[in-house]
């Protein structure tokens, strides 16, 4: 069987083209066969040149004007057929040598080497030698009739010179061909085929043959006609033929002759569709094949068959009919010479119809037809143990590729660039409907295109074609990878390094194999995530565009602005940037990715590559970086992957795709879950554009950027450094604060940085921040059991610190049409990491009640100075009756020492009551070392109001009326403002401050804890008694004036205390603090060390002069009385004087003052004891 | 009963959504998938036949050495193709309707996707047992 056949091919003139000399170059000789094969209609009109008409010629009907000789060009030449002498066209009329005189200079050589290799064809009538590029020498030399040398020139006039020789070769053979028919005519000549040959033995049969031989030698002219290009005469000879083949029984010959005829048939009406004429080809072509199927039953026994004949004869009865319109037929026509095969002995004949009928069905347009016949021809080829064969067999199967839907990528981009489109738009619009999802899965048929790639692996190893291999092994384990056992996958895998490994390194293969990479997210870089885009119309340009009225929501604000699901992200030139991808390996063997990156197709990225390795059955998170290098747009369909030695493409949407289908159950499997991997989400990939760049300001806390420890209370200035890393100034900036815990940055020095503007790249400026450390609540307390500082740190938690929020922006650029665009600006967000540790600790706070005697006592007596440094200081007239202590219990748990002062501030107002009080500078420091506690007191004796108020008693007085107005009420809430406000008064007077260190200093927050001590008795620290009492030593008995405070220095002047035996002239001042008038019974006892009543009538050890008891005094309104009297000491010795006095008609303010609770009550007062020293002799 | 049979469901999207092999004789792996491809090639043939008829048993469409295909094709474009080499041709007819039966069952559950894999072992076991009752 020959390959290619159709029905016209009778009339075609075989002509060999032959490789002579010495070796060509293939790219050399392919360009010189299309040189020669161009030819391959030759106009008969345009031979006339060449030819020469040497006897009347045969062909009487020759159509000199339209008609043409038709060449076939077989390169390489063809094996001699023994069907020759039946079917004229089967002969090699003509030979071609085809010479490259650069690799064969010996123009002797070839000429002999041409005649060796035209020898192997006897029938050829006529041969021709064809030189390329002479050299100089060559065409200089003799000129040789042998060989044709074509001069070196260019492509235009090489053809018009190939176009004359195939002319000149064209003649010569139409001469030959009529000198043939003529001798045949006259002669006669032997034809046999190798049908007859094995019959040649009976004298029957050569009877029978003499007979037939003029039929035969009629269809043989008839033959020779049609090569000549007269289809006419050819018939006239058919006709003739068919009609003695007829006769003479000569069934195969008859269908011979009635296959020439049809062909002079269509070759005369070549070019017309004519339904008549096909209907005759056609009913003359079902004769053929029974005509053939008759001969063929007639020589069954005999070891060569005709049956060939019988295909060939279909198939060209199919391939001239092969339209869709008659599909059925054609394919019965197929499908019976498919049936035929079987018949067939000789492999390549078998082969050769598979082929045949897989074209045809391709021509029909039945892929899956012709895909199934190609694999046939691929088995047979893979019958044959040979690499060619196998390459054969490789690159048929690939062409079946298409059909079962396991093509690579490579020829899936050339085809279907079209039909893409559209259904990738239907994934992007997110809601898919579940028919489109399956029909994205058409033609699953998975058995069939495993069964496929395995055989197109196989056959690509056996052809040792590397890549082909790679190709079909990485298809059939990425698609198909459940399907396929553990051992088969570690096999395909090894398969896969083996082809690597014959391949050179860097080989790029278009379709990817393992593992599945789907885009993960986008995590966005800090640098990237602050990129505030400008508002132009406002100075605060990162407040954003506002509403446009007094609306939140404005119905007419931008669609777009919120509404579109896609976001944008915008990359900044010359800043790294990050996608997370997630890689999976389904498969049973450690899969190493020896790197891995961003693909992008706009050249625009420089992508960083990775190397990840995935053990058997796990998906991996992987970050993927690079930096963007120009301003623009970026895409990013996938990564490039480099493993099992090959550099692939993988797309993110295909995999999407996969996903989808395997959501939908339409997919073998999901290779994400089978890693488990979480569930799939589809990831969009943002727009992404590139902007040029900004400037990056990166701060720096001077110091470590880890936690700012610092102590309760404590303050601290922490140097922030700002540097600009990147590659444009920062022309404006703006510093605020946000987050918790704003109140603890004291001050930011905003002129620094402001007067360091703008910040050229690389420059930097550092600015202070005052920090003043929070108190911890006792929540954190709880949580800091331990002391040690890596518990403490804990503290510091995510949220409660301040943030510096600094917004800075480059320089604006100029458009080239004199706009100005406004680059978008960014924001740097400075943690002030501030670690609150615990200082020093308020264990207690309470209130000591001191009552010390007046007394005289030299040390009192001493000229009072500003240097005194004695925060306690008693009046030693008054004594400290009812002074009362706050006692701090201060404990240390922290590493370090604290010392601790502790101040008193007191009001302007205060100064005329309390002259001696000091400032906080001149207190003691306190030390506490690191574990101990110590106590500071506080004396409380300063803060007593000057006056005796009723209003801090509404409370009591209106609990007394239970029906309280309105007015008493709001009274009353008025007085408890007004008692608070004095409480925090007195509080806030009070500071406790430490140091520790060099530079750790800060305040104890005791506000609470005092509050907490005084609450119980503020009354008594806050309000004065309503009478005070003090006694003075009156001089010469004289009584002293109201105004005596003048002279109360010299009175404390006195050296000499009280002398025995002596009469001392004294007086006791009774001051009342209240705003009534107060009358009294004044008493004054005196009693010694013993407790004894000195002034006992009936063992008295005092004298006295004046009253003592019973003295009934008036006192106005904070004004004060003086009552003088004398006393006579007998006995030396210590005496205590006491004043003490009931009043009279007292009214309720004194009443709850002095806590009296029935209203009969005597209100008692009483003043401080008042100590006197009596020197002498008894 | 044939020795060899090949029962294939396509759906209208050309996906194999249902197959058995349901020959007598014994399974060989390499001899199912070649019944496969030519039930695959055979679609060919049946996409030009079935816009020919209004019958839906398009009795044997296609064949290759001595298997013929017999197709039966639903309203909705799904096709039950079988791959045998036995002639009862009412015996195949009878067998296809009935599978038609049973597919508009599967097709009637409101979990099948049109389109997908059948994958109800109830219909397999019912396929089976109609193939050795027919064919």
């Amino acid at each position: 069987m020959e390959p290619g056949l159709s029905i016209e091919s009778g009339s075609a003139i075989r002509v060999a083209v032959l490789p002579v000399g010495g070796p060509i170059p293939p790219p050399r000789l392919r360009e010189y066969a299309a040189l020669v094969a161009r030819h391959a209609r030759v106009d008969l009109a345009s031979l006339r040149t060449y030819y020469a008409e040497h006897q009347k010629s045969p062909f009487q009907h020759q159509p000199w004007e339209t008609g043409c000789l038709r060449l076939k060009f077989v390169l390489g030449g063809c094996v001699p057929s023994p069907w020759e002498d039946f079917q004229s066209s089967r002969k090699v009329l003509a030979v071609i040598g085809i010479c490259h005189l650069p690799s064969s200079p010996d123009l002797d050589r070839v000429a002999a080497d041409f005649i060796d290799s035209a020898r192997s064809y006897p029938s050829a009538l006529a041969n021709r030698c064809f030189a390329f590029c002479p050299t100089d020498a060559q065409l200089s030399g003799k000129k040789r009739d042998d060989i044709i040398m074509l001069p070196p020139s260019d492509q235009q006039s090489l053809e018009l010179h190939m176009l004359t020789m195939i002319q000149d070769l064209a003649a010569s053979l139409l001469m030959e061909f009529e000198k043939w028919v003529l001798r045949a005519e006259s002669t006669g000549t032997i034809l046999k085929t190798p049908l007859d040959s094995q019959s040649s033995l009976g004298s029957e049969e050569v009877i029978k043959a003499k007979k037939r031989r003029l039929g035969r030698a009629q269809k043989i002219i008839g033959d020779y006609c049609l090569l000549a290009g007269s289809p006419v005469d050819a018939n006239a000879h058919y006709t003739t033929a068919i009609e003695l083949a007829r006769l003479t029984g000569d069934v195969f010959w008859h269908a011979g002759a009635l296959e020439g005829s049809v062909c002079a048939l269509v070759v005369d009406r070549m070019g017309q569709s004519d339904p008549v004429l096909e209907d005759e080809v056609k009913y003359r072509y079902y004769t053929i094949i029974q005509l053939y199927r008759r001969a063929t039953l007639q020589d069954n026994a005999q070891r060569v068959s005709p049956v060939s004949f019988e295909l060939e004869a279909a198939l060209k009865l199919a391939r001239y009919l092969c339209r869709q319109e008659l599909a059925k037929e054609v394919s019965d026509l197929l499908m019976g010479a498919a049936d035929g095969a079987k018949a067939l002995i000789d492999a390549s004949d078998r082969l050769i119809l598979y082929i045949e009928i897989a074209r045809l069905f391709g021509t029909l347009g039945y892929k899956r037809k012709a895909a199934f016949f190609s694999r046939q021809v691929a088995q047979l080829y893979l019958q044959q143990d040979n690499a060619y064969a196998a390459m054969s067999a490789m690159q048929v199967l690939t062409m079946t590729t298409n059909a079962y839907h396991v093509q690579s990528r490579k020829t899936m981009k050339m085809n279907h660039d079209l039909s893409k489109e559209p259904r990738a738009g239907n994934t992007d619009s997110g809601k898919v409907h579940p028919q489109s999802i399956v029909s994205l899965f058409e033609s699953q048929w998975s058995t069939l295109q495993m069964v496929v790639l395995r055989e197109i692996l196989m056959s690509s190893i056996r052809a040792a074609d590397p890549l082909s291999s790679w190709s079909a092994a990485a298809r059939l384990l990425r698609s198909f990878y459940p399907l396929i056992t553990p051992a088969g996958q570690s096999g395909l895998a090894s398969s896969l390094a083996n082809s690597a490994d014959k391949l050179p390194t860097g080989t790029r293969c278009a379709d990817p194999c393992l593992p599945f990479i789907r885009l993960h997210s986008f995590p966005l870089h800090p640098s990237q995530r602050d990129i505030v885009k400008r508002n132009p119309h406002k100075k605060e340009w990162w407040t954003g565009a506002g509403p446009s009225g007094p609306f939140i929501y404005t119905p007419f604000s931008k669609a777009g602005a919120s509404g579109t699901s896609k976001q944008e992200v915008s990359w900044i030139v010359g800043e790294p940037v990050q996608v997370m991808v997630e890689l999976a390996n389904p498969c049973s063997f450690d899969l190493v990715v020896e790197s891995i990156y961003l693909s992008v197709h706009s050249g625009n990225f420089d992508a960083f590559p990775v190397s990840v390795s995935l053990p058997p059955n796990t998906s991996k998170l992987v970050l993927l970086s690079g930096i963007p290098t120009k301003v623009g747009q970026i895409s990013i369909p996938g990564c490039i992957v480099h493993c099992f030695g090959v550099i692939t493409e993988h797309l993110f949407k295909e995999v999407d795709c996969l996903l989808l289908g395997a959501a939908q159950g339409l997919v073998l499997s999901d290779p994400f879950r089978c890693c488990g991997s979480s569930k799939f989400k589809s990831v969009n990939f943002p727009s992404i554009s590139v902007v040029p760049p900004l400037p990056l300001l990166v701060a720096n806390v001077v110091g470590g950027d880890g936690s700012i420890l610092l102590y309760e209370g404590e303050i601290r200035d922490v140097l922030i450094t700002l540097t600009n890393a990147g590659t444009v100034p920062a022309e404006e900036a703006n510093v605020a604060l946000s987050g918790k815990n704003q109140d603890s940055v004291i001050s930011i020095a905003h002129s620094t940085w402001k007067s360091a503007l703008p910040i050229k790249p690389g420059g930097e400026v550092t600015f202070a921040v005052t920090l003043r450390a929070w108190h911890l609540s006792s929540a954190d307390l709880e949580t800091d059991g331990s002391r040690s500082p890596a518990n403490s740190r804990r503290i510091a938690r995510e949220g409660i610190n301040p943030f510096l929020d600094i917004h800075y922006a480059g320089p604006a650029a100029n458009l080239e049409n004199g706009d100005v665009s406004l680059p978008p600006g960014r924001r740097l967000v400075v943690p002030l990491n501030i670690c609150v540790v615990q200082g020093m600790r308020l264990v207690r706070a309470r209130l000591l009640s001191m009552e010390i005697p007046a007394r005289f006592t030299e040390t009192h007596l001493k000229p009072v100075s500003g240097e005194d440094i004695n925060l306690l200081k008693i009046d030693p007239y008054k004594g400290s009756w009812g002074l009362r202590l706050l006692e701090l219990e201060l404990f240390n748990p922290t590493d370090v020492v604290f010392d601790v002062d502790v101040a008193v501030h007191l009001d302007d107002a205060d100064v005329d009551q309390e002259v001696i009080s000091e400032g906080d500078a001149a207190c003691h420091k306190t030390r506490i070392d690191r574990d101990y506690s110590a106590r500071v007191l506080i004396p409380l004796e300063n803060f007593k109001l000057p006056v005796l108020d009723a209003s801090f008693f509404v409370k009591e007085s209106s609990s007394d009326e239970p029906l309280g107005s309105r007015a008493a009420a709001i009274a009353e809430r008025n007085a408890k403002a007004e008692l608070n406000a004095s409480i925090n008064n007195l509080i806030s007077k009070i500071k406790v401050k430490w140091h520790s260190g060099r530079n750790s200093s800060g305040e104890l927050n005791i506000k609470d804890a005092i509050q907490a001590a005084l609450q119980a008795s503020i009354m008594d620290i806050l309000l004065p008694d309503p009478l005070t009492f003090s006694f003075k030593l009156a001089k010469n008995g004289t009584v002293i004036n109201d105004d005596s405070s003048k002279d109360f220095g010299s009175v404390l002047r006195c050296k000499d205390p009280i002398s025995a035996h002596e009469m001392t002239h004294m007086e006791v001042q009774i001051r009342n603090n209240t705003k009534e008038i107060i009358q009294m019974n004044l008493s004054i006892s005196c009693k010694d060390v013993a407790g004894e009543n000195c002034f006992d009538e009936n063992s008295a050890t005092v004298l006295w002069a004046g009253v003592l008891s019973d003295i009934h005094l008036e006192v106005p309104p904070l004004q004060e009385v003086i009552h003088p009297f004398s006393m006579y000491f007998l006995v030396p010795g210590d005496y205590s004087l006491q004043a003490a006095s009931v009043i009279i008609d007292a009214t309720d303010v004194l009443r709850a003052r002095a806590k009296a609770e029935s209203p009969d009550e005597p209100i008692l007062c009483r003043g401080s004891p008042f100590h006197i020293r009596v020197v002498g002799t008894a | 009963m044939a020795s060899t049979a090949c029962f294939v469901i396509v759906s209208k999207n050309d996906i194999p959504i249902y197959e058995a092999e349901v020959g007598s004789a014994p399974k060989k792996e390499d001899l199912s998938y070649h019944h496969q491809f030519i039930l695959h090639a055979a679609l060919d043939v049946v996409q030009d036949l079935a816009w020919t008829t209004n019958a839906m048993f398009l009795k044997s469409v296609d064949r290759f050495n001595d298997l013929v295909v017999s197709v039966y094709v639903t309203a909705g474009h799904t096709r039950f193709m079988l791959l045998h080499d036995s002639r009862s041709e009412d015996g195949i007819k009878s067998f296809f309707q009935e599978v038609h039966e049973l597919y508009i069952k599967i097709f009637l559950n409101p979990l099948y996707l049109p389109g997908s894999r059948i994958t109800s072992s109830h219909f397999d076991t019912k396929v089976r047992a109609l193939a050795r009752k027919y064919l």
